[in-house]
């Protein structure tokens, strides 16, 4: 397995305002510690080439699971081994074969061209030159940013800010790519072209995908297996058609909203 | 660490550094106003005090010609100080993008370190070629003067490069203890004005009283600004360069190794903050 965690837990410390009359004011001078579980003991696998889609409310500890598998955060207990690594033990190693994109985190230089951002990356992970200009050149052509490349960061739509924040996660052809929430805010042509490329990327290259998404219609077109998490428990694991028969039995007929608003803005040529 | 992708990984932050600083000329600009100022109204004060105090001030052995000239290289050198922790640092410590560096396969305090540096020369080297350009050109007994000798201006050099590196150690250092983000801004802030003002660039060491010349011969500081400038005007010879720069040397070892473990140590429990 590519991926392994087992029995990982986080607790975090959350200061606590005392209640009552003078509370602001006892606050000032002790606080009330508590300890909060993220996770409450998670285990999963995932094997090469999956892509998985892992959800769950605001709070479940999802983005706490990505941290650790990323090498960011260190689990207070359990192990976890990502291509026979401890993440947050070999950190520089580990993270040289992973990609991840931030949905609401930037990782480009805001106010130079997005172009000299991949430079720096280039750099950054020690890509051979020969190899870079191949990789640019295919990740631009299929996103589609090619006639972005020399404006700075700043100036980008939100949309197009997001192809080249996917560009710059690839560009060291990581084997797995953590995405977290990476269409939010996004329009409906957008949304689409960026699913219809981590499929693409997905079949031609065996990238393992983990993504975490509040937009179910994400879930949908791109994860056969799926995973929910709440409370710090991983409670489901396994096909989107199993959540499907257990909790949407009957079968409804429903629009896809995001190909008709698609469908829309090209038909009035907004894009 | 591999030391020669860490080695291109750097010159290619500077690079982006340096090319983000140079869009901010009008900042470069309006800088050199501040700079010129200041250094007008300390030439002034200084030309003061030299002409008018009673049985000549206890100057030690710093002629008003040597002190003016300190002044300007003291504003051209001030730049290499931060007032402040560096904002993309800053922001990434508060709302939680430390993550995104902690992502790429290079070792954090180093990263930060180059990152840093970077920034501050990236904006700062025009002010000061600038504030020191204008230096001298003003009209005689305000303007700064030659060096003390070409051995003196070179040991001055390697000084003030010296100083850059000691100023980017001790600003990691105290960015390494912001990582403490309950703590918020006020510890920074002393430590940064008490930095300043031991560097000399506010009141020139030698001005201060003889008991405690000493003590600011040692304190690290004095390797910002202090050390670098009188080996310029030559209040330090050529031949005291050397255990001047190697003060300087032992100081920013100092601060690399102490910023190095407080940052590892927080690096372990460091809450990346936000969702």
């Amino acid at each position: 397995m590519q991926i392994e965690l087992r029995d990982i837990r986080k607790s975090f410390k959350v200061y606590k305002r005392p209640e009552g009359k003078f509370g602001l004011l006892r606050g000032a001078f002790m606080r009330n510690v508590q300890q909060v579980e993220a996770l409450g003991g998670i285990s999963f696998d995932i094997a090469a080439g999956e892509l998985v889609g892992y959800i769950g409310p605001n709070g479940a500890g999802k983005s706490t699971s990505v941290k650790i598998m990323s090498g960011i955060l260190t689990p207070d207990s359990g192990e976890c081994r990502i291509m026979g690594r401890v993440p947050w033990k070999e950190r520089q190693r580990h993270v040289s074969r992973i990609g991840v994109v931030f949905g609401q985190r930037s990782q480009l230089w805001w106010d130079v061209p997005v172009e000299d951002s991949f430079d720096v990356l280039k750099d950054i992970y020690g890509i051979a030159p020969g190899d870079y200009r191949s990789r640019l050149a295919e990740l631009t052509a299929t996103l589609d940013v090619e006639s972005l490349l020399r404006t700075p960061v700043r100036q980008l739509s939100l949309g197009q800010r997001m192809r080249c924040e996917l560009v710059a996660a690839l560009l060291h052809r990581p084997q797995i790519l953590f995405l977290d929430e990476p269409t939010i805010g996004l329009d409906a042509v957008s949304k689409l072209a960026l699913r219809s490329f981590l499929k693409e990327e997905n079949r031609k290259h065996g990238v393992t995908m983990l993504l975490t998404t509040h937009d179910m219609d994400d879930i949908e077109a791109l994860c056969e297996r799926v995973m929910v998490i709440g409370h710090g428990q991983l409670l489901y694991d396994g096909r989107l058609a199993g959540l499907q028969e257990k909790y949407a039995p009957e079968v409804t007929l429903k629009v896809n909203t995001d190909a008709m608003i698609a469908a829309m803005y090209s038909d009035l040529a907004l894009t | 660490m591999n030391w020669k992708q860490t080695g291109r990984a750097s010159r290619s932050l500077l690079r982006i550094s340096m090319a983000e600083g140079l869009q901010y000329r009008a900042s470069a600009i309006s800088g050199v106003f501040v700079s010129v100022f200041w250094g007008i109204i300390e030439c002034v004060l200084f030309t003061v005090f030299y002409t008018y105090s009673d049985n000549g001030w206890n100057n030690n052995g710093l002629s008003l010609e040597q002190t003016i000239s300190y002044v300007w290289l003291g504003q051209a050198l001030f730049l290499f100080q931060r007032m402040n922790i560096d904002g993309e640092l800053m922001d990434k410590i508060n709302n939680g993008n430390v993550g995104i560096d902690l992502c790429r396969p290079l070792d954090l305090y180093t990263h930060w370190f180059v990152k840093s540096s970077a920034a501050k020369l990236g904006t700062s080297w025009i002010r000061s070629v600038a504030t020191i350009g204008v230096g001298l050109l003003l009209p005689a007994g305000y303007a700064l003067g030659a060096p003390e000798s070409p051995a003196g201006f070179l040991c001055f050099l390697m000084s003030v490069s010296m100083a850059f590196i000691l100023c980017s150690a001790y600003a990691m250092l105290v960015t390494a203890i912001r990582l403490n983000v309950t703590w918020g801004d006020g510890p920074t802030y002393i430590l940064l004005l008490v930095s300043g003002i031991l560097s000399g660039t506010y009141l020139p060491l030698r001005l201060w009283p003889d008991e405690l010349q000493t003590f600011l011969y040692l304190q690290p500081f004095g390797g910002f600004a202090d050390i670098p400038i009188q080996l310029y005007v030559g209040s330090l010879e050529p031949a005291s360069a050397l255990p001047g720069i190697g003060l300087q040397l032992m100081w920013s070892m100092i601060f690399i190794v102490a910023g190095r473990i407080i940052m590892n140590r927080k690096l372990h429990t460091i809450i990346v903050q936000g969702g």
